[in-house]
């Protein structure tokens, strides 16, 4: 057996950073889980690290926004190191519903403001997600970074299976995980040659258990579109 | 006016007598499943202690994982991720 000791944590970091002694997170929560995972990955610009309350309807300086994360505010982790000024929000989708489930305003609303490094990561792919906050440490500039965290309670599915819908949302190209460097350069980080029905990552979660068939046709028209303009960008002009 | 008088008195003491309410609170008091691993078919890869939200699970001097019974809430991710099927939750009494 000692010929099949593979440690997949040695890529990570082992010491952790985010036990706090009274945890009142739900079982399964995956935005414990990007938190802990981000945590890992900014080990050494910790101390900075800064929670901030995004004001009513204001996302950046000088940005507004009309309701890019539904009815809820985000908060924003700002993060800052020698060069760069790195902010993260942990989108859980409070209050959402079908629109915002496929489309994510966001990431395009930082691309169109200037931002050097913007990036889209979920906890499924916890390496991606290492790799993207190492790669916006390091940017001379502003980054920003969305990370996609599935809620067991607000989107009811078994707490089991956290890790697999955030898996299904990328696999069904509802949330494709691509890198913008320089504002222009897109990059797809995970390829998905083979993409799942989108009925496969909505029909889970039982806050769509009411989507005709209709709808869900409609959603999955709007999906392959959004991916078709986002693969026109990514490939070489 | 009688039976809701005495359903009150009843409630209140089952609240305020619990004893079990008069304790700190830990993030795994309230689990219903307990993780167990197979160390027959463990291969050491660790997928567990990446995937699990609470990082409860620790890695022990043998090289095998374990779950830390305080801070684990059951939620059963590390027994849906395991490519082996090692991981199996035990119900506890």
């Amino acid at each position: 057996m000692d010929k099949f000791s593979l440690y997949v944590p040695n890529f990570l970091p082992f010491k952790e950073y985010f036990v706090p002694e009274k945890n009142t997170a739900c079982p399964g929560c995956g935005l414990a889980l990007a938190i802990r995972q981000t945590y890992k990955a900014i080990e050494l610009a910790m101390e900075k690290a800064v929670w901030e309350k995004a004001q009513q309807g204001k996302l950046f300086d000088g940005v507004f926004a009309k309701s890019p994360v539904g009815k809820s505010e985000p908060s924003l982790l700002k993060v800052k190191t020698g060069t760069a000024e790195l902010s993260i929000c942990f989108d859980n989708e409070a209050g959402g519903g079908i629109d915002e489930a496929i489309k994510k305003a966001m990431p395009a609303i930082a691309v169109a403001e200037g931002f050097h490094y913007v990036a889209t990561a979920s906890p499924s792919y916890p390496f991606d997600l290492y790799e993207k906050i190492k790669r916006a440490m390091e940017v001379a500039g502003k980054a920003y970074i969305h990370i996609l965290c599935p809620c067991p309670v607000g989107w009811q599915f078994d707490p089991e299976t956290t890790v697999k819908v955030g898996r299904w949302a990328v696999e069904s190209r509802a949330f494709p995980l691509y890198e913008v460097s320089a504002g222009t350069a897109y990059h797809l980080t995970i390829q998905t040659p083979k993409p799942r029905p989108l009925s496969d990552y909505l029909k889970p979660q039982y806050r769509f258990g009411e989507l005709s068939e209709k709808q869900i046709a409609d959603a999955q028209t709007a999906v392959e579109s959004d991916y078709k303009k986002l693969t026109d960008k990514a490939q070489p002009a | 006016m009688e039976a809701t008088a005495k359903f009150s008195k009843t409630m209140i003491e089952c609240t305020l007598l619990d004893k079990d309410l008069g304790r700190p609170f830990k993030p795994g008091d309230r689990r219903e499943a307990t993780p167990e691993w197979d160390k027959d078919k463990c291969i050491r890869c660790g997928l567990c202690y990446v995937y699990c939200p609470d990082g409860a699970i620790y890695r022990t001097e043998d090289g095998f994982f374990e779950a830390d019974t305080d801070k684990c809430k059951g939620c059963g991710i590390c027994h849906r991720e395991c490519w082996f099927g090692v991981i199996s939750m035990v119900k506890e009494d």
